[in-house]
């Protein structure tokens, strides 16, 4: 999967969470999840969740430390698929 | 040394579904979904052990200006609960902190304090707008601007219809 379809994909997953559309609309790999989208920290655990249900794969709490931006989250999606 | 969270419990209910399979088990220890699911009110519960970790999270992340999210590594034990005020320590990394809620229907704002006797130097703002003459450093730690050009530390929280702000000094 390219990074392109990723983060389409994700912007999918945030598209609820977000607070700021205009972030939202040119989200990118720099965008940050709470800084940038305004996404509040008790939803974050929503987008884990959400994500670990669309790409059928778990997030351990390691990686969850680092789930705060767009590079992150595609690194560990990444990652978690690679391992199967 | 002090941080502080507010929530505005109708727009909680309405952001979170904390009974969505995975919720409680990623954000809180064994004991904590324990006391969650003894309490009274669990969403209660759910959002003022959520307080702490937050208000805790702030003390931490001012000290290392590192941020991540790591709900699991606050470990709240609240000593005494009654309906309007809460009371109990947060431990992150081993180090203890001790914190103060105060619960009204429609909110719950907890303060934190890496040392006890900070209670008793605190100034506490909350109201509906925010305060004016708040600046963020480059990692993003709030300062409060005063007089003489020099910055006093401030841990502030917005969330729907509150603001809350806690700085130390009178």
């Amino acid at each position: 999967m390219d990074k392109e379809t990723l983060i389409a994909q994700l912007k999918e997953i945030i598209k609820p969470y977000a607070k700021n559309e205009e972030a939202l609309a040119n989200i990118d790999e720099n965008t940050d999840f709470i800084n940038d989208l305004k996404i509040n920290s008790a939803n974050l655990v929503d987008v884990i969740l959400d994500v670990e249900e669309k790409f059928n794969i778990v997030i351990d709490n390691e990686s969850m430390e680092r789930m705060l931006n767009v590079k992150s989250a595609i690194e560990i999606i990444e990652a978690k698929l690679a391992q199967g | 040394m002090i941080g502080n969270d507010i929530i505005d419990l109708q727009l909680a209910g309405q952001e979170s579904r904390w009974q969505r399979k995975g919720f409680l088990n990623k954000l809180f220890t064994v004991q904590e979904r324990e006391m969650i699911l003894q309490a009274a009110v669990p969403e209660t519960m759910v959002w003022l052990l959520w307080s702490c970790k937050e208000a805790v999270y702030k003390i931490v992340n001012r000290r290392t200006l590192t941020r991540f999210y790591a709900p699991q590594q606050f470990v709240c034990l609240t000593l005494e609960y009654n309906n309007a005020t809460a009371a109990g320590t947060c431990w992150y990394e081993g180090q203890r902190h001790s914190f103060i809620s105060h619960l009204t229907e429609n909110s719950i704002h907890t303060i934190a304090v890496k040392y006890d006797s900070f209670f008793e130097h605190l100034t506490v703002y909350t109201e509906e707008t925010a305060f004016a003459g708040i600046q963020k450093s480059q990692d993003g730690i709030p300062y409060l601007l005063s007089s003489s050009f020099s910055t006093i530390p401030v841990s502030i929280s917005h969330h729907g219809r509150y603001y809350a702000q806690v700085s130390l000094g009178k």
